[in-house]
């Protein structure tokens, strides 16, 4: 069994050069107007370099970026990064790919990995930048309001049985509590336990996280916090959020096996990769999915400056 | 005696998540008549839908009508218990099939239809299977008929090995469960490849129906058994999907019957794939309205259906005995568990307080008479009133010393007076008189006694603002009211006010009653959750929600208002065909989601026609400081309700509002102004309306 902790991550230099050894051949990046998402794009060495213009963030023609971006036209996950691939040209297993998740709308990052993964690539770089902060702090709105549906993520969808006597909902808890909510509402029956990204990206995000967390209690069915119920992995580490969910499934499994597994991860962006690799890891075609709340917009800028880049190497299984 | 004293046996307050045991060990009936199981009739073969609010217990009655939970009652022998109830509930969540992957995926809707048809044939039949083998744990008939069964399902099965070849049920049901699973896999595949690969095996309803007419068949102890799939959060399904399930509510075949939990807004379609015609009701299947049930008949249903709840938990929990006491008594003990005013007037107490706190300065409602008086005399808009010493004098003859509350239905009737145009000093000299006669000598009829008894609530609740007082809504019987007869909301408000007097130090349901501000706190974070909540999915939800934002800010307004149009107004009529789309839109959306309760209708009192009545859910009321008791319904103009429940004309709103408010408000109450002239006629224009 893999041991997610040793696989390998490092943070590269905010203002200095990167070294010479860090480039790829394709270099995918999500826009949005966030300075990090901008900088990292500017800085990055590769063969070449592509902007995914996802249609949440509703980037008029005249506000496109310069350069290599493909205009997503639909808003399903996986048909969007179908026909985004397709402009990329053949790839092959062995091509280099570094994909800056910073700017991803979620569910489009965690059908990206199967996609990478049905492609027979079996190790891909992330980059993240992290924020000096939010843009309003606990009161940072990311998503939109309106909510189209809550379902599960194209890919990640697996076998479920039809004993839900014991389900688990396992939601990667962010500062979107509506987003929080509406997953917890989905899977009504099932028993909800939290992981908060916890070190957090800044000492005082860990606060505000759990402040609006605590806004989607009455969903969730317990107080925020509550020691049995809560987890924590580090907000920058998908590994060790990977390693966490492994742990929390193990400990459900052997207190009473877990009958259908629902993976909910609404979190900073490592952990969303986090999630989506223990599922690809460990849970393909058995009776877990990742489900999300899909809100038809998001905002194009919720942070303030950069403070560290991070950057994983990503293995995945083979198919 | 305590098993979970330690607890806030408040904290579940869904369905959901009670284990089958905790469902049955709760289990509350309605005090009168066959109860709940004789209202979802579950040995009937119509197919019936239980609609009702998020947390009207739709999903607990459906729970306990399942085998599971109806098998506890006698754990060792099951059959007896199915022999007994003379049905078997077969329960299922619309949630755990995860409906949504079976669309889009560059498929046809049509290709989508037929998959997930076939995936429901093996997902009811699996569950079915597992419930008759549990049934017949220990009983010798199922092995000797198991595999005739087999045999018999396996013929309208197309293949594989695996189902042809199966003797028991347990092996039927993995197989079955077997043929899901390269559905899911190919469903899932789907996203990736854009190619769907499921081969169907049976026709439509040749499980669903056919596995229990074949048990019924060949397992003499279920002769006459009827299998009623309990099919629990319907609205979890697309509109597609829902007509797969009404077609099979219209070809039903015996021994089948259905029971569809649903929300108020759950169901999204009638319509069937039989030549597309829509099941009627009465004729294809009847409906309980669950909530709407205990609303009509909240005196004896309700309440005390809500005070054995509370009971039951308190038992569950260790803070009441379960034997020894009688039921009544325990029942008539939770009322002394909370500190609780009296409803009619201001308690001593607090009648002292306002006196001790405005000794030494006018009152309050006094100061704000006087100002408008003084105002009113300077536009020549006060009549009688013509001097600062007139205005001393109205104002003194309204006073009665240490009766906040009369001196409050005095200062209300002059502002009706003035609204009237009735000479003030006369006015005040009259109320005084009625007011001596109502202290005097009780006397219960007549003007004075018609506002005070009508308006009594509002007038406390100015009262109460104007001395900087919260508003009170205490006690066990405020909180099964407000709850708005979903049993949910209540069990909400009691664990929030749980939680807030544990927090506070106190120890609820022991010897000293849950304070008033563990009361409030508890109501005011409930509330807030009920509203919040309510933000639901889709884009309708929030402007529904922004809607009552704007209702709840109107009747706000008018209760604290000089001169309330309506008494205890929580409540509006309209004339739905003056409404614009949007604003019957959003209040169907509001309706669904509980945020509004239809309340009937009724005719308008100049045009005869007839309007349809809603009134604010009293859970929300707290919220904008408003009576949880409908007495007054607000007529809006089609203005005012497109401006409340329109987007497109909300910016008018506060406009219209003021405008409505002006006309309860002295000096002028709504009359055009016009500038003031030495001898001029009292400056009413000839337009004035109420």
């Amino acid at each position: 069994m893999i041991d997610y902790t040793v696989l390998y991550k490092r943070v590269l230099p905010v203002n200095d050069n990167w070294p010479e050894e860090v480039r790829w051949k394709v270099f995918i990046s999500a826009y949005t107007e966030a300075a990090r998402v901008q900088r990292v794009f500017e800085k990055v060495s590769a063969d070449s370099r592509h902007w995914l213009v996802l249609p949440e963030y509703g980037f008029r023609g005249d506000e496109l970026p310069p350069g290599n971006a493909f205009v997503a036209e639909t808003r399903h996950e996986g048909e969007c990064i179908a026909r985004f691939w397709e402009t990329l040209g053949t790839l092959g297993p062995t091509g280099s790919i570094c994909i800056d998740i910073t700017g991803f709308v979620r569910p489009y990052l965690i059908f990206l990995i199967r996609w990478l993964m049905e492609q027979g690539i079996t190790v891909f770089d992330a980059i993240y930048s992290e924020p000096v902060r939010y843009a309003k702090r606990e009161l940072t709105q990311f998503s939109g309001e309106r909510i189209a549906e809550v379902r599960q993520v194209a890919g990640f969808e697996g076998v479920h049985g039809t004993d839900t006597s014991n389900d688990v909902l396992i939601i990667g808890s962010g500062y979107d509590h509506q987003l929080i909510a509406h997953a917890a509402q989905s899977k009504d029956n099932a028993r909800k336990l939290q992981i908060f990204g916890f070190p957090s990206l800044r000492a005082d995000m860990y606060q505000e996280n759990v402040l609006r967390a605590q806004q989607a209690e009455e969903a969730v069915g317990w107080r925020t916090g509550d020691q049995a119920n809560s987890f924590f992995a580090s907000a920058y580490d998908p590994f060790m959020t990977a390693h966490v969910l492994r742990g929390i499934v193990s400990a459900q499994n052997s207190r009473k096996p877990v009958t259908n597994l629902y993976l909910c991860p609404l979190s900073t962006k490592p952990m969303v990769l986090g999630f989506a690799l223990y599922y690809v890891t460990e849970r393909l075609n058995g009776p877990t999915s990742i489900v999300f709340p899909f809100s038809s917009s998001y905002a194009r800028e919720t942070s303030k400056g950069l403070s560290r880049i991070w950057l994983y190497r990503v293995e995945l299984p083979r198919t | 005696m305590a098993t979970n004293s330690q607890g806030n046996p408040f904290n579940i307050t869904k369905a959901v998540d009670f284990s089958d045991e905790e469902i049955s060990n709760y289990w509350v009936d309605i005090p009168t008549g066959g109860g709940f199981l004789e209202m979802a009739k579950p040995t009937s073969p119509m197919p019936m839908l239980i609609l009702g609010g998020k947390g009207s217990g739709k999903t607990h009655l459906m729970r306990r009508l399942s085998y599971p939970v109806r098998r506890l009652d006698r754990p060792d022998r099951p059959l007896d218990v199915v022999a007994a109830d003379g049905f078997l509930g077969i329960y299922m969540r619309c949630g755990g099939l995860n409906s949504a992957r079976f669309s889009g995926k560059g498929q046809t809707d049509e290709a989508w239809a037929e998959v997930f048809a076939y995936y429901m044939e093996l997902w009811f039949s699996q569950l079915v299977l597992a419930v008759v083998r549990d049934v017949f744990t220990g009983n010798d008939e199922l092995a000797r008929a198991e595999a005739g069964i087999c045999a018999s399902v396996s013929a309208v099965v197309d293949g594989p090995e695996g189902v042809q070849t199966a003797d028991t049920l347990r092996a039927l049901c993995d197989s079955l469960g077997a043929l899901q699973q390269e559905v899911d896999a190919s469903v899932n595949n789907c996203a990736i490849t854009q190619q769907m690969d499921v081969r169907i095996r049976t026709n439509r309803g040749a499980l669903i129906f056919g596995v229990p007419r074949i048990l019924v068949e060949r397992l003499s102890c279920l002769s006459g058994c009827l299998f009623v799939y309990l099919v629990d959060e319907f609205e979890n399904l697309t509109e597609r999907q829902q007509k797969y399930v009404n077609t099979l509510i219209r070809e039903k075949v015996s021994p089948c019957s259905f029971k569809i939990g649903a929300r108020l807004y759950g169901v999204r379609t009638y319509s069937t794939y039989s030549a597309d015609e829509d099941n009627k009701e009465g004729s294809e299947f009847e409906v309980l309205w669950l909530d709407e049930r205990l609303r009509k008949q909240r005196r004896n249903h309700y309440r005390p259906f809500a005070r054995r709840l509370v009971v039951r938990r308190l038992q569950e929990y260790g803070y009441l005995p379960t034997t020894s006491v009688p039921a009544k008594a325990l029942d008539a003990s939770l009322s002394d568990w909370f500190q609780q005013p009296s409803t009619t007037d201001l308690p001593a107490s607090e009648r002292a307080a306002i006196v001790k706190k405005y000794a030494r300065s006018e009152r309050p409602y006094f100061a704000a008479l006087r100002a408008k008086l003084l105002e009113g005399m300077r536009a020549r808009a006060a009549p009688g009133i013509s001097a600062e010493g007139d205005v001393d004098r109205a104002v003194g003859n309204l006073r009665v010393h240490d009766r906040p509350l009369l001196e409050k239905t005095n200062v209300f009737l002059l502002y009706k007076d003035w609204y009237r145009h009735r000479p003030l000093p006369e006015a005040s000299l009259a109320i005084a008189r009625a007011c001596h006669e109502f202290v005097s000598a009780d006397v219960r009829t007549g003007r004075y006694w018609d506002n005070f008894s009508h308006f009594k609530g509002d007038l406390l609740a100015q009262l109460y603002r104007e001395c900087d007082q919260k508003q009170r809504y205490l006690g066990i019987d405020a909180f099964v009211d407000m709850s708005g007869s979903l049993p949910r909301n209540f069990l909400v408000v009691l664990k929030h006010v749980f939680a807030w007097a544990m927090f506070g130090g106190e120890r609820p349901f022991g010897d000293v009653p849950v304070s008033h501000r563990a009361q409030r706190q508890g109501v005011a974070e409930a509330t807030e959750w009920f509203f919040r909540d309510a933000r639901t999915v889709g884009i309708g939800g929030r402007q529904a929600q922004e809607s009552i934002g704007r209702l709840g800010a109107l009747f706000r307004a008018i209760r604290f208002s000089d001169k309330p149009s309506e008494c205890s107004c929580i409540g509006f009529s309209f004339d739905s065909a003056e409404a614009s789309d949007a604003a019957r839109d959003h209040i169907r959306i509001a309706e669904q989601w509980s945020l509004l309760i239809r309340v009937g209708t009724q005719r308008d009192r100049n045009t005869e026609r007839v309007d349809v009545k809603y009134q604010l859910n009293p859970m929300l009321c707290p919220r904008w400081d408003l009576p949880i008791y409908r007495r007054g319904i607000l007529a809006l103009t089609p203005g005012e309700l497109n401006a409340i429940f329109d987007p497109a004309f909300a910016e008018g709103f506060q406009g219209l509002l003021e405008a409505r408010i002006a006309r309860m408000t002295a000096p002028f109450f709504g009359r055009r102004r016009r500038p003031a002239k030495r001898g001029d006629t009292p400056l009413f224009s000839d337009d004035a309306h109420d």
